[in-house]
């Protein structure tokens, strides 16, 4: 069933809509690893040219390999289209890697349309890029903006450790960067190593999920075994592994499922140890669609003058994420705590004044969060002047808007001395305990907007 | 031999061999000069560049703590540079200019302990990317790059192998001459007032490029001659604050130029080219490997600076000394790739890379930190015309 689907997918986007399917753009689009999308692509191509020999259907290969050129062995990695296909295998003396790069219906001129079909899924897909990647890297986490700056004085204080010739080529005096840098990479290069070795020695996995294209990879490979077998390899060659590999192909078919699944498991071990990426980005994910409305406005509002809003709800995205890890290795309870008010503030979006019960709904679990020793983020509901530019008229509008904001640990500080006295009256009336409620409420956001003008009901309140 | 003095160029009599020992300078009739060009009594239009300085009139200088003089002799006065530091065996003659019988130069300095892989890993060297020159022929080529070093092309084997790569480093000139223009300051504030300029958009692609490689393997990040940092050596790292994406990554290395690492245990010493380029711009010598390995000799990264090319004024040392032999190393931004492995007197191995323009030829270079040997790797997509 899922054979056909993928095969039916792949038409679609072919001759329906006419696009320029690239391995890659493929691989985004059904959310599959990258090699299985090359492979989707050649069983269509396969299926297609036996079902129907006038199909339109114009293929790009990419070849890569090594070729003796002026006396020593260079690589290249090229991608030509069918017809070149043969003559530039040809021309290399060792072949390294020949798969689909692309499947279209026209003929290309050129390989610019092939780059900008891949350059737009990237750009959409920029911070999981390597999501479906065969390689992955376990230091290459993003680092919340804490941190940042927390590298900053470390690599100060490194600079201060006694000179290494890395002192020597940097300025004299004032930045500490370049010998920190030296330093680092002196030490990260081990952590990358051992992770890299890890993975290579590791033919049990566990946590297989992909159980299922690892059997249509096997078909895959006695398919990929038909095609003309790679001549002999120079020892040295780098991409003499690839070749050795392909003379295995052949001679042995049980034997390349083993080594695949030497270098799958890299991509699944990686997944278990990132599992925990992967899980924390699915409860993400729910979220997400209620949260990314709170976090475009909140990001714009972080910075008054406009630099770039989506780059900056990039990294916030990856910085919540990462925040979310640690979250949920600590006090899983927040995250569902954090849920039931986020959409409870996403309905009180009108300026006028919001019903009672919810406010009181929502009110409860603010409090507890606060005295419940502050925990690093909570969810309010501040009324906030929204300013961007419309770009119709062309003419800067500014509106109040309520929306939900969250807030940290500083203003979590601020706040908390003003909760704690009004809170020592626990016995007042349930009229008065609201009303004061709704003062720390209001306390909170106009502490931390001092331009705050209030056009509701709730300035009664304040007075008193 | 010992029995040749060595003498301070005030100690110096005519016609008694010795040695001396000091800092070359070369007069050259063809040298921008910028007081020659506001010079008013010459009325002379300012020198358009030229490819190369030399004149077959340029004069060699030796010049110690105090003195100077003039050198002849068995010299090629045309290979050689401004500050270099040089030891001549002559005597001097009776009008006053120093006849130069041999000469040598620091030589390769002191061997570094090996402590390379025993399995085999890669270091990519790039340079040259170019981004931002307005012409998008090298964006295949850089596309398949970061894809094959992330992983994403190739058959499996390609993939593995890939992965033994642990380092990626750019050597300079990531943003393209192109974005350097300064018509802006000439044009009217009104025109200019909405136009960015084009560095921007080009920093923009190279923090997304960056991205890509940096979620899959440490990158090292070299500034070059036309990217948005100090112009004079040493040049700063490029501000993280340009590459909002890639720098939130810990794999991502900001550093400066010239650049010096251990890289699994091996040494690695480069530049983005600008040393090299200036040497080869007032000397004979044509080929930028020979340039290289003459300025290893020489014991100094860069002996122009700060002659010719913009440096910092160190007074009190010279950071561009050549302490210690390094295992890899390279320069960016040559017109083609050329590798040499150089072996020392004193057990040095030292790999000699120069790593070609990838926005020109499409491509990197990648060094086997196992046995210290590099290859060329060249990514191309197809065009309308055929290809050869």
């Amino acid at each position: 069933m899922e054979d056909e689907l993928y095969l039916e997918n792949i038409d679609e986007f072919v001759t329906d809509q006419n696009r320029i399917v690239t391995y890659k753009w493929l691989s985004y689009t059904l959310g599959v690893h990258v090699n299985q999308a090359k492979q989707m692509l050649y069983d269509y191509v396969e299926r297609k040219r036996k079902e129907n020999s006038g199909a339109q259907l114009h293929v790009t290969y990419l070849v890569a390999g090594s070729l003796v050129q002026n006396g020593h062995t260079c690589h290249k990695v090229a991608v030509v289209r069918e017809d070149k296909l043969e003559a530039m295998k040809s021309k290399l003396a060792t072949i390294a890697s020949v798969h689909v790069y692309s499947v279209q219906k026209a003929l290309l001129k050129d390989s610019a349309p092939l780059y900008n079909t891949d350059y737009d899924i990237v750009k959409t897909n920029l911070h999981n890029c390597s999501k479906f990647s065969a390689i992955q890297c376990a230091a290459a986490v993003p680092r919340t903006p804490a941190e940042a700056p927390q590298a900053q004085t470390t690599s100060a204080r490194a600079g201060s450790q006694p000179p290494s010739d890395a002192d020597a080529v940097s300025a004299p005096v004032v930045n500490g960067h370049a010998p920190s840098a030296a330093k680092q990479t002196s030490q990260q290069p081990k952590g990358i190593m051992e992770m890299f070795a890890a993975k290579a020695a590791s033919k049990a996995h566990d946590a297989n999920k992909e159980t299922k294209p690892e059997s249509k990879e096997a078909p895959g490979v006695s398919a990929a075994s038909s095609k003309p077998p790679a001549k002999s390899s120079i020892m040295n060659n780098f991409f003499g592994k690839a070749a050795m590999n392909k003379l295995k192909v052949n001679s042995v078919p049980e034997q390349p499922k083993e080594e695949k699944e030497a270098v799958k498991p890299s991509v699944s071990v990686a997944e278990p140890e990132s599992s925990l990426n992967v899980v924390v980005e699915k409860p993400g994910k729910k979220t997400e669609s209620v949260k990314s409305q709170q976090k475009d406005k909140k990001s714009k509002m972080k910075r008054v003058d406009k630099s770039d809003n989506e780059e900056e709800r990039e990294p916030e995205n990856l910085k919540k994420k990462r925040k979310r890890i640690k979250q949920l290795q600590s006090d899983s309870s927040d995250e569902e705590a954090d849920v039931p008010p986020s959409p409870a503030p996403e309905e009180e979006k009108a300026p006028s004044p919001p019903p009672v019960p919810a406010l009181k709904a929502e009110l409860e679990p603010v409090p507890t969060e606060v005295s419940a020793g502050g925990r690093k983020r909570k969810r309010k509901r501040v009324l906030k002047s929204k300013m961007f530019i419309d770009e119709e008229e062309g003419c800067m509008v500014t509106e109040k808007v309520y929306e939900s904001e969250s807030c940290t640990d500083s203003e979590d500080d601020f706040t908390k001395s003003k909760p704690p006295p009004p809170q020592k009256q626990p016995a007042l009336p349930a009229k008065k305990e609201l009303k004061e409620e709704k003062k720390n409420l209001k306390k909170g956001p106009a502490a931390a907007n001092r331009a705050n003008k209030q056009v509701s009901i709730m300035g009664f309140f304040q007075k008193k | 031999g010992q029995d040749v003095p060595v003498r301070k160029l005030c100690e110096l009599q005519a016609g008694e061999r010795c040695c001396v020992v000091g800092t070359l300078f070369k007069a050259m009739q063809l040298q921008p000069s910028i007081l020659q060009e506001i010079s008013e009594e010459h009325n002379l239009e300012p020198q358009p560049p030229l490819s190369k300085y030399i004149h077959p009139s340029d004069e060699l200088i030796l010049e110690d703590e105090l003195q100077r003089i003039k050198l002849e002799g068995a010299i090629e006065v045309q290979r050689l540079v401004t500050g270099t530091i040089f030891a001549v065996y002559g005597c001097e003659q009776d009008d006053g200019k120093f006849l130069v019988e041999d000469h040598c130069f620091a030589n390769l300095p002191p061997p570094l302990p090996w402590n390379g892989p025993s399995a085999d890993r890669f270091v990519l060297l790039v340079s040259g990317l170019g981004l931002g020159s307005g012409s998008g022929e090298s964006l295949l080529g850089t596309q398949l790059l970061v894809d094959v070093v992330t992983g994403q092309l190739g058959a499996e084997g390609g993939q593995s192998c890939a992965a033994n790569i642990s380092r990626v480093v750019l050597a300079g000139n990531l943003l393209s001459q192109n974005t350097q223009s300064r018509d802006t300051i000439n044009k009217a504030k009104y025109l200019t007032k909405k136009t960015q300029a084009a560095s921007v958009e080009a920093v923009k692609m190279l923090d997304e490029i960056l991205l890509q490689l940096c979620t899959s393997v440490p990158v090292d990040v070299m500034p070059g001659e036309f990217d948005p940092t100090n112009y004079t050596l040493p040049q700063q790292p490029l501000h993280r604050c340009m590459l909002p994406l890639a720098s939130a990554y810990a794999t991502l290395h900001l550093v400066t130029n010239p650049y010096q690492a251990d890289i699994d245990g091996v040494r690695f010493l480069g530049t983005s080219g600008q040393n090299i380029s200036d040497i080869f711009k007032y000397s004979s010598m044509d080929d930028y490997l020979e340039i290289l390995e003459w300025t290893l000799r020489a014991g100094h990264i860069s002996p122009t600076a700060p002659d010719t090319l913009g440096c910092y004024p160190f007074y009190k040392s010279d950071p561009f000394i050549l302490t210690a032999c390094p295992h890899v190393y390279f320069c960016g931004n040559a017109p083609r790739f050329q590798s040499k492995l150089l072996q020392g007197d004193e057990g040095q191995r030292v790999l000699l890379v120069t790593v070609p323009a990838f926005s020109a030829t499409q491509t990197a270079c990648l060094v086997n930190l196992r046995n210290l040997s590099c290859q060329p790797i060249s990514f191309s997509g197809f065009g309308a015309e055929d290809d050869d």
